[in-house]
């Protein structure tokens, strides 16, 4: 009979295996879990940060606000820290699913803008303090724009037929519900906190003629189909947009990429750092976002991500070229056209995430 | 027919060069030099060193290979359990429940498990769920190469041993088990594959601070895609190239066995 | 083979069926009854389920409400009859090969079609992503189906060489004899025999690819959305789940009643395979 050795040579290769495994680098027992944006941090600031603390920080990503939500919401327990945009600290808020906010233990939290303080979906920050802003706007391939003389400045770029067979294929647009029919909005002149259906059923209709020629619904490999030149027209973040431009260069491609806020208006987003309930280590996340605060670190996040910044401490360091980026930092008169999404009751959610779903479909 | 020889040769070398084109690629520029990775630029082996060095990865390989482990030895037991009863029992319901979840599209088994922890037991996602899901959809693939292995035995071997006296527990100790070693090997071999590959299962119940390296594969191509993910992916390759060859070695028919 | 005799020693019985049955009762048939239930409940407010005694038929109304829903499948049906038939016609002169190979060269060649497997399931998904990109095919319905078609086809090929090595060589001789071309002893002997191997393939390739999602979502375009990228969103996106479960439980109806047709076939097919044996 043959088993004998049958047995040993399962042995010969489960032992190993288990030799593997416990040779491994032991999980470090000082970890803060963050759920984050994905190129939303810098790979810098992460590693000055672990020295700091010395503790590990692991992130998940994610790309869009709903898809956050809907992690949280089927079970994802133990993230110490998320970086929600307003709205949807607004919805965590009312879901009491975040921890307060000690104060005591953020003395940096004076570096930020006093208008970032105190916000409509935060009133008196209990739960949260600001990270960074981004503009949701059109990123686009300068050359073939020029090329084909194309408007950069305007939503028409992603939703009129009349520009888009010039393009088509070549287009894609955020997978996010919220932030693609909020576009359609503003092209329609409406508002993006808008309660009417009617009015989002007319932003519906836009979306479908245009969805035709759009390639694809990317919220992130966009930065990388435009660095090589797949993709000539993206709807997505400024910083984002900024990376892509950045790669481009880095990589030497023949063309250059630009972003621009449309004239219509467009969505501004504040994003925050919160407690979930569920994190184990809220002393570890004190300790990430005050060091977040300090302002050499809070600069990172413009210099080195391309983002927004509402850290006061960090305004002098950041570079002269990116403070005066307009699609990273608005000026005061696009500041006007610019809103933020907010948060709707569970009717209209409803509603429009049948609509958004029909989008998907049709 | 020469010329019917040609046309059958020709096709087929055609689609083995449609298997294997697109991996050769991904292992080529898992040597660029370009962080794009869009055109070849120069060879390195910059990318396996960053590799090496990548905590989150290295974390996920080790989940992906402790989860493997543990529920490919649970369900070699559960599967085998199955299997001998399948064949010898016959209950009516059994094959049922061990062979619709091989049978379903994964998405529907994910769907129903996280419904499950989340509302039934209310529990964190976690290592717990990713075992739990893995180990129900190997036992299937196991029972099913055990069922294979007895129908193909001669039956007077078990009636003898208990002519003999033999007691059921010596009879499964001395007879039953030598005889199905290589199914159980196979079936391990096999569950451990299917476990340390499963993406879309895992995707539904995998809770924080658990990524597999599946996982974390997705989130990279999703996200920032540089030749790591070849990289990691030509590892990866090695690593389950081996398995196979070693699961071909103890036991040819496991390969059969799938269909 | 002949028949077990089960001398009884109950308690070995219940030994051995207790533990895998109990398992499986748990985590598959328990979870797939709340999936049931879960279509006829209503949204929380926060997503999720609202609290159970309401029960509805919203779910099911929403996705009455609108034909784009059985467009959505008969879409997803389209797509994975299409990639089992290019299954078939790929995995067939491959299959044939094999089964007519020298017998130490068969267990090689099958091997070589395993191989590829080797590879993680999303990294055969990158792949493409990586050919089809500089070709501009990348996000089209194209790339779905090249997509689908790669990750499938052994699942096609070994079914089908398990059936045509089986054949006896007599019979394509005796047909010879009998005075048919290679043509005829193709369609009148060797493909009527392997009926049952292209039924048991395209039940390996036909059913994953109906509830497949990563190929759409990562190789297709706005137009490529299937049932499973739908059920997948319903989840981790909309916060939907009663749509999604009424979803799910819809293509399980179809799995189910696609699994029983080829179960009869398979049946009727082998007892074609019996007669001419």
């Amino acid at each position: 009979m043959k088993s004998p050795s049958y047995q040993r040579r399962l042995l010969a290769v489960v032992l190993p295996a288990l030799l593997l495994l416990a040779s491994l680098p032991a999980r470090a027992a000082d970890t803060l879990y963050l759920y984050n944006w994905n190129n939303y941090i810098s790979e810098d600031t992460v590693q000055r940060f672990e020295a700091h603390c010395r503790c590990r920080l692991k992130q998940d990503y994610y790309s869009d606000n709903e898809e956050m939500l809907a992690k949280l919401e089927a079970g994802a327990v133990g993230y110490d820290v998320l970086v929600p945009t307003g709205n949807a600290v607004e919805s965590l808020v009312r879901r009491n699913a975040l921890r307060e906010i000690d104060r005591a233990r953020l003395p940096n939290l004076r570096n930020i803008k006093r208008e970032f303080l105190d916000t409509w979906f935060d009133p008196g920050n209990r739960y949260s303090v600001p990270y960074a802003t981004s503009v949701t706007l059109i990123g686009f391939n300068a050359n073939k724009m020029q090329e084909l003389g194309l408007p950069t400045d305007s939503w028409a770029l992603i939703f009129e037929p009349k520009h888009l067979k010039k393009i088509k294929g070549r287009v894609t647009v955020l997978n996010s519900q919220r932030e693609l029919m909020a576009a359609a909005m503003r092209y329609l002149g409406h508002s993006v906190q808008e309660h009417d259906p009617a009015r989002w059923e007319e932003a519906k209709q836009v979306i479908l003629r245009a969805k035709p020629y759009w390639a694809a619904f990317s919220n992130s490999t966009y930065i990388k189909d435009l660095a090589i030149g797949t993709i000539w027209v993206a709807h997505g973040y400024s910083n984002d947009m900024w990376r892509a431009q950045q790669d481009a260069a880095a990589a030497k491609r023949p063309f250059a990429i630009g972003f621009a806020t449309p004239k219509e208006g467009a969505v501004l987003a504040v994003d925050n750092f919160v407690l979930h309930k569920s994190g184990r280590r809220p002393d570890l996340a004190h300790q990430f976002i005050d060091f977040m605060l300090a302002g050499e670190n809070a600069a990172d996040v413009s210099n080195l991500i391309g983002a927004g910044n509402p850290n006061g401490a960090a305004t002098p360091r950041i570079l002269p070229e990116i403070a005066a980026n307009p699609g990273i930092f608005p000026p005061p008169a696009e500041l006007q056209r610019l809103e933020m999404l907010r948060d709707f009751d569970p009717k209209l959610r409803r509603t429009l995430s049948r609509m958004w779903t029909e989008i998907k479909v049709r | 027919m020469k010329k019917a020889q040609f046309w059958l040769w020709t096709a087929s070398l055609a689609t083995y060069a449609f298997l294997y084109i697109p991996l050769a690629v991904v292992v080529l520029f898992s040597f660029n030099d370009s962080v794009l990775n869009a055109e070849w630029v120069g060879f390195t082996t910059r990318w396996y060193v960053k590799l090496l060095h990548d905590d989150d990865m290295l974390h996920a390989a080790a989940n992906s290979l402790l989860i493997a482990l543990v529920s490919s030895s649970v369900s070699t037991v559960l599967g085998a359990m199955a299997g001998l009863a399948m064949h010898r029992y016959r209950p009516r319901w059994l094959p049922f429940l061990v062979l619709t979840p091989v049978a379903m599209p994964e998405i529907l088994l994910g769907v129903s498990l996280l419904l499950f922890f989340r509302q039934v037991l209310d529990l964190s996602l976690g290592l717990f769920s990713i075992l739990a899901a893995h180990i129900t959809f190997s036992i299937g693939f196991v029972a099913v190469i055990v069922r294979a292995r007895l129908a193909g035995m001669d039956e007077s071997i078990f009636e003898a041993a208990r002519d003999l006296g033999a007691t059921p527990w010596a009879t499964f100790h001395r007879v039953t088990l030598p005889l199905i070693m290589p199914a159980l090997v196979a079936g391990f071999l096999m569950a451990f594959t299917l476990s340390i590959d499963d993406f879309v299962i895992t995707f539904f119940v995998a809770g924080v601070g658990v990524n597999t390296l599946p996982l974390q594969i997705y989130s990279m191509i999703k996200v920032a895609v540089t030749p790591e993910v070849n990289a990691v992916s030509t590892l990866l390759m090695a690593l389950t190239l081996t398995l196979i060859l070693v699961a071909s070695r103890f036991a040819p028919d496991v390969l059969k066995g799938r269909s | 083979m002949s028949e077990p005799r089960t001398q009884p020693s109950g308690l070995t019985k219940w030994v051995v069926t207790l533990p895998p049955t109990i398992f499986l009762l748990a985590f598959f048939l328990v979870p797939a009854l709340i999936v049931v239930l879960a279509g006829f409940r209503e949204t929380g407010e926060f997503g999720g389920l609202a609290p159970l005694p309401q029960l509805s038929l919203d779910a099911y109304r929403f996705l009455g409400g609108d034909v784009i829903y059985l467009e959505i499948f008969a879409r997803s049906f389209l797509v994975a009859a299409l990639t089992t038939l290019i299954c078939i016609v790929l995995a067939y002169p491959l299959a044939w090969l094999i089964a007519r190979s020298p017998k130490q060269r068969r267990d090689f060649l099958v091997l070589l079609v395993i191989l590829p497997f080797a590879s993680n399931f999303l990294v055969r998904i990158y792949a493409w992503i990586m050919l089809l990109g500089p070709v501009n095919l990348l996000y089209t319905p194209f790339a779905v189906i090249v997509g689908m078609v790669y990750a499938h086809l052994p699942f096609m090929v070994l079914p089908l060489y398990t059936n045509l090595e089986k054949h006896d060589p007599a019979l394509l001789e005796a047909a010879q004899d009998l005075g048919a071309n290679a043509w005829t002893r193709f369609w009148r002997v060797t493909f009527p025999l392997s009926l049952p191997g292209i039924f048991s393939g395209s039940a390996l390739v036909f059913i994953p690819v109906l509830g497949m999602f990563a190929v759409p979502e990562l190789l297709g375009g706005t137009g490529d959305i299937l049932i499973g990228n739908l059920i997948k969103e319903q989840f981790l996106e909309n916060r939907d789940w009663p749509l999604g479960s009424a979803l799910s439980i819809m293509l399980t109806i179809c799995v189910l009643l696609l699994a029983g047709l080829t179960a009869w076939g398979s049946k009727r097919g082998l007892h074609g395979t019996e007669a001419v044996t």
